[in-house]
C-alpha cells in the first residue's frame, strides 16, 4: 500500500512541475540560442546561424574572443550572443553535446558514485562536484546544468525511497519545505539572470564564489563546532535553543512532523525551504542551508533532517529539470551516465546511515562544506582579476586554479573516506552483534 | 526463536539487469535520433523526463539488488 502511494505522490507531482510549464514560454538564458552554423567566412569573421526555434537564419559576427577556426559546420552549438552597432555579434560558441570518449565515461561514473554516495548519506552535495567536473570535460554550462538536474531528481527519488523505507523521512516536512523552495528556486534564477546581464558570466562566477565562501564557511562552522560537541559528549540529541524558540511560535496552521519530533507553525519552514531553493539556484546545492535549518531551527536530528532534504531535492529537482528540458538543453546519455553509478552511490550512502550516530553525519557535512568554501574561496581573486578590478599574473591564476580543482577533489575524498571507514565500523561491529546473539541463543538452547 | 532467513534476490536482480543493460545500449546505439527530439523542447520536454524515470526505477531496483546480494544492506533490514 505505501509504495502505491509513494508511486502516487511522483505521478502527481510529475504532472503538477510538467504540466503548467508545459503551456509557458520557457527559453534558455536569454543571450543563447541553440543551433546550426551553416556557412562561414574566416576573411570578414561572420557566420550564417540557423537556430532551431527560427525559420530564417541570422548572420552573425563572430567575436574577437572566438577562435574562427573552431567554429564548425553543421554541428548543434549553443551561442551566446550580444549586440554591437544593431547586429548580432557571437561571444562564446560551444558544441552543445559532446561525444562521449572512454575516458569522459570514466570520469562521469567516478563522479556520480561519490556524488551519489554524499547524497545518499548527508541529504545534498552531488552537483556542485557533478556540473563543474562536467564542464571539465568540456559540457557547456547551461547544459550541465541541465544534465545534472535531470539526474538529480530521479537520484533524489530514490534516495528519498530508501530512508523512506529505513524509517528517516518526515514526508509531510518534506513536502512542505518542497513548496517554498519552488519559490525560491524561481527568485534565484531571476537573480542569477540579472547578475549574468549586468555583469557577464565572469561577474556570475564571482557572486556564486561569494555565497559559496560566506554560507559554507559559516554554516560549515557551526555545524562542525556541534559535530565534535556531541561527539564528544556522547549525548542524545537535544533540541537546539532556536528551534525551542520556534516551537513558541503558534501560528497557525500548526502541524505535526511526527518523524522530526517537533509540532510547529508551518510558517518556520517557509524561510527554509525558500532559502534551500534560493541557495540551490544559486550554487546548485540547496541542502548546504536545508538540513542545518531542519536541524537547528525545525529541531529534527541531523538524520531525519537528511533524509527529508532528498525529498525536498526531489521536487525541486523535478520542478527544475521540467523548466530546463522545455529549454532542450538536457543531455540525456550524460543524465543516464551518471545516473548509472549514482544510483549506486546514492542506496550505498543511504544504508550507510543506518550503521553511524547523528554527528558523524553532521561530521561528513561540515567538511564537505568547509573543504569547498575553500575551493571556491581561491578562485575569488581569479574572478576579481578577469573583471581588472585586481592585476594577477598568468602564472598565478593557472595555480589558483589547479588548488580550486584538487581542493574540490579533496573534499570528495575527505567525505567518500569519513562515509566508507564508518560505515565499515558501522557494519563490522553490528555483524559481530548479531554473531554474539546466535551464539547466545545457540548456547541458551 | 524462530528466525526467517531472507531469500537473496538472484534471479530478479540478474532480470533487471538484462533489462538495464539492454535500455541503455538501445538508447546508446540510436543516440542520434533520441537526441534529435530530446531536445526539441515544448511538449517533447515530456521524453527527458519520462527516460529518466524509467531508468531511476529499473536501474535503481538493479542496484539495490547488487547491493543486497553483496550483503551490504540496512542495518535491522
Amino acid at each position: 500500500m505505501k509504495k502505491w502511494i509513494f508511486a502516487l505522490i511522483v505521478c502527481v507531482l510529475a504532472v503538477m512541475a510538467f504540466a503548467p510549464a508545459a503551456f509557458a514560454e520557457s527559453a534558455p538564458p536569454s543571450n543563447a540560442k541553440k543551433g546550426d552554423f551553416t556557412q562561414v567566412d574566416p576573411a570578414s569573421r561572420t557566420a550564417v546561424f540557423q537556430p532551431v526555434d527560427a525559420d530564417q537564419p541570422i548572420t552573425m559576427k563572430i567575436g574577437d574572443a572566438v577562435n574562427i577556426s573552431d567554429v564548425e559546420l553543421n554541428q548543434r552549438v549553443l551561442v551566446s550572443l550580444s549586440e554591437q552597432d544593431g547586429e548580432p555579434v557571437a561571444t562564446d560558441i560551444s558544441v552543445m553535446f559532446l561525444g562521449i570518449t572512454l575516458q569522459r565515461l570514466i570520469a562521469l561514473l567516478i563522479v556520480g558514485l561519490v556524488g551519489g554516495l554524499l547524497s545518499g548519506f548527508i541529504g545534498s552535495g552531488g552537483a556542485f562536484v557533478l556540473t563543474p567536473s562536467m564542464m571539465a570535460l568540456g559540457v557547456p554550462g547551461a547544459v550541465a546544468v541541465a544534465s545534472n538536474m535531470c539526474h538529480k531528481f530521479p537520484k533524489a527519488m530514490v534516495g528519498t525511497y530508501k530512508r523512506y523505507r529505513y524509517g528517516q523521512v518526515d514526508v509531510k516536512l518534506g513536502v512542505t519545505m518542497g513548496v517554498s523552495a519552488i519559490v525560491g528556486v524561481e527568485l534565484g534564477i531571476k537573480m542569477q539572470e540579472r547578475i549574468l546581464e549586468t555583469w557577464g558570466s565572469t561577474g556570475s562566477d564571482l557572486y556564486v564564489s561569494f555565497v559559496f565562501v560566506i554560507i559554507l564557511a559559516i554554516v560549515g562552522g557551526i555545524v562542525l563546532r556541534d559535530a565534535m560537541r556531541n561527539k564528544e559528549e556522547a549525548r542524545e540529541e537535544v533540541k537546539p535553543r532556536l528551534a525551542l524558540a520556534m516551537q513558541r511560535i503558534k501560528i497557525p496552521p500548526m502541524m505535526n512532523f511526527k518523524k522530526a519530533g517537533v509540532v510547529l507553525s508551518a510558517w518556520v519552514t517557509v524561510p527554509i525551504g525558500f532559502a534551500t531553493g534560493l541557495l540551490a539556484a544559486t550554487i546548485a546545492v540547496g541542502g548546504f542551508i536545508g538540513v542545518p535549518g531542519m536541524i537547528y531551527v525545525v529541531g529534527a536530528s541531523a538524520m531525519v533532517a537528511s533524509a527529508t532534504e532528498l525529498l525536498v531535492a526531489f521536487i525541486m529537482g523535478m520542478w527544475g529539470s521540467a523548466e530546463w528540458a522545455l529549454s532542450g538543453l538536457v543531455d540525456i546519455r550524460l543524465t543516464l551516465l551518471i545516473l548509472a553509478a549514482s544510483l549506486f552511490g546514492v542506496q550505498l550512502g543511504a544504508l550507510g546511515t543506518t550503521y553511524v550516530k547523528d554527528h558523524t553525519i553532521k561530521l561528513v557535512m561540515a567538511a564537505v562544506m568547509l573543504i569547498v568554501a575553500v575551493s571556491r574561496g581561491v578562485k575569488v581573486p581569479v574572478y576579481l582579476a578577469k573583471l581588472n578590478v585586481i592585476s594577477l599574473s598568468t602564472g598565478t591564476s593557472d595555480v589558483l586554479n589547479l588548488i580550486s580543482f584538487w581542493t574540490l577533489i579533496l573534499a570528495l575524498l575527505v567525505a567518500g573516506g569519513i562515509i566508507s571507514s564508518a560505515m565499515i565500523k558501522g557494519i563490522v561491529s553490528a555483524k559481530a552483534e548479531e554473531a554474539e546473539a546466535h551464539e547466545a541463543i545457540a548456547e541458551g538452547a | 526463536m524462530n528466525s526467517t532467513v531472507k531469500q537473496k534476490p538472484y534471479f530478479r536482480t540478474a532480470l533487471l539487469g538484462v533489462v538495464s543493460i539492454a535500455s541503455y545500449i538501445a538508447l546508446f546505439t540510436h543516440s542520434s535520433v533520441v537526441m534529435e527530439y530530446f531536445i526539441k523542447g515544448g511538449l517533447y520536454a515530456a521524453l527527458p523526463i519520462a527516460t529518466a524515470l524509467y531508468f531511476s526505477f529499473v536501474h535503481g531496483a538493479f542496484a539495490s539488488g547488487v547491493l543486497s546480494l553483496l550483503g551490504l544492506t540496512a542495518k535491522g533490514h
